[in-house]
């Protein structure tokens, strides 16, 4: 009896270790580093794979497309651009580009517009699909053409928490120029409501939902991110998230 | 009544590197598990189609009121607090969440360091899946572990056994033909299959490879068959650690560890 109680106390003692140890070693700095090296192992290995997100059909449609961001922002500037209906809105294109450009959302509406009905897979777990439209970002950059050090595309979003922290995301250039990565500017036929980021949000469908910066009010092309914020890239990035959002 | 006086041998039964793949895996497993628990937190709802749709939902674990935990499935729902829906919040409270503190890596809710552990011992179990795959084959025992035909009419005599329905299990070698079932369903069929479901979950694998996302039905889908495959291996896991303990503890602990494994009177060393 005595042995089978040391069997079943150690096949318990074992079980119950699982969390309480896994979450100290998840607190050791040293340790919580070396599980992220993953990531960028991720980033190597996949970050510039050629493939395209797949396209649906307009049946495919999600009828209820959920909000899971930071909140729609609520400044004065925000709110004077949504009365006006966005036509104070500029987009800016600033930093390593021989030609820094100013947009207007008039001016975005006249340009080429491509329409994907692509999937939004959200780091949490759940996905939707919309029909987006917008100018695709390379058309942009293209107008804007980057300079030979540009490596990343910074998108400065209008939004941010409840610290203050406003929300920002990067891509490299390889994925900048990815053909499905859109400046979107409507969703399902309708301009995009200001609780989807309102009037210019980022589409990046080969990558997870918080990839896709809502509220985008400019773009900065750089060498490096490590000096802007946490360092890391992008909000969630700052908060232990990926860089690379395609796994 | 059995005597001491009976000659026992020490076999040398596993090579070091199936020991290490084993125990590598085995904790390999123990962490995707629970951190897989810690990332199905953050969405505790599975679906049954490629988007989200609710009228698709198979499985929800939530809080309909404070300190209620429900445990919805096809439908049904089942009051679960205390375990499921409203439990443990790992730092010492009680809250609002789908699987408790006490199941998941870390304890508190962190999605972020969820996927941090899940997707490094990932690649732990897959190296340690090619690990044992090379040392059986080179050893020579991965014939003895895999069903073959002339097992399957092996099946329910050796069911019937351990039913006790019958007096003697069916000849057989190192191996019984249940062993090799499990055995061979694991490694070579549920195993491929959870990498292969987390692999479509994945929107960069996706984009490179959409027949495997479609195959199991789209997105929400493979969340549901990696969710489904788990709880297969869980049971899996739970049958094999009975059986150790069933089968001489000790002795299948050393074995593991040691290599050596002591051989009852008339069991054979295998063919």
């Amino acid at each position: 009896m005595k042995r089978r109680l040391f069997i079943a106390s150690s096949i318990a003692a074992a079980l119950a270790g699982c969390a309480p140890i896994g979450t100290a070693l998840n607190d050791n700095p040293g340790f919580h580093h070396f599980l992220g090296l993953e990531g960028s192992l991720d980033a190597a290995l996949m970050g510039n794979l050629p493939g395209l997100a797949r396209e649906y059909s307009l049946a495919d449609i999600s009828k209820h497309f959920p909000v899971d961001s930071l909140p729609t922002p609520m400044t004065s500037t925000y709110r004077s651009l949504l009365e006006h209906d966005f036509r104070n809105y500029t987009l800016s294109v600033v930093g390593a580009v021989e030609r820094p450009l100013r947009l207007s959302l008039a001016q975005l509406q006249r340009m080429p517009q491509q329409r994907q009905i692509t999937r939004h897979d959200c780091v949490e777990g759940w996905s939707a699909i919309g029909a987006w439209t917008g100018v695709p970002l390379r058309r942009i950059l293209q107008l804007a053409r980057p300079r030979r050090e540009a490596r990343y595309a910074i998108f400065r979003c209008m939004d941010s928490d409840d610290q203050g922290m406003p929300y920002y995301e990067s891509l490299d250039m390889a994925q900048a120029y990815q053909p499905q990565t859109l400046l979107a500017l409507q969703l399902n036929g309708e301009p995009i409501r200001p609780d989807h980021g309102a009037p210019v949000r980022l589409r990046v469908p080969t990558q997870l939902g918080y990839k896709s910066a809502k509220w985008v009010r400019e773009i900065e092309v750089l060498g490096s991110f490590t000096h802007l914020y946490g360092g890391k890239g992008g909000y969630w990035e700052d908060q232990g998230y990926e860089w690379y959002a395609g796994i | 009544m059995r005597y001491s006086c009976i000659v026992q041998r020490l076999v040398y039964r596993y090579a070091l590197l199936t020991r290490l793949a084993h125990w590598f895996g085995a904790l390999a497993v123990a962490v995707l598990i629970s951190s897989g628990l810690q990332i199905f937190n953050a969405a505790p709802y599975l679906d049954a189609a490629d988007r989200s749709t609710p009228a698709r939902r198979v499985l929800s674990i939530d809080s309909p009121a404070d300190g209620v935990g429900r445990t919805t499935i096809f439908g049904r729902s089942f009051t679960t607090t205390g375990v499921l829906g409203w439990g443990s919040d790992g730092t010492g409270g009680e809250g609002a969440r789908a699987f408790p503190g006490w199941l998941t890596i870390p304890a508190y809710q962190d999605l972020a360091d969820g996927r941090r552990w899940h997707f490094f011992f990932a690649w732990v179990a897959s190296f340690a899946w090619i690990a044992w795959l090379l040392s059986s084959a080179v050893k020579g025992n991965l014939g003895e572990m895999l069903l073959r035909p002339s097992d399957l009419r092996k099946l329910w005599p050796m069911q019937a056994y351990y039913l006790r329905l019958r007096r003697e299990p069916p000849p057989h070698g190192t191996y019984n033909p249940l062993q090799k079932a499990a055995y061979t369903f694991v490694l070579f069929v549920l195993a491929p299959l959870i990498v292969l479901t987390g692999l479509a979950l994945s929107p960069g694998i996706d984009a490179i490879a959409h027949p495997l996302t479609v195959l199991f039905g789209g997105r929400q889908f493979a969340r549901l068959w990696h969710f489904v495959g788990m709880l297969l291996f869980v049971g899996f896991a739970l049958v094999h650690i009975f059986q150790v303990v069933a089968q001489g503890f000790f002795n299948q602990m050393r074995s593991m560890i040691s290599g050596w494994y002591r051989l009852r009177e008339n069991e054979s060393v295998g063919p």
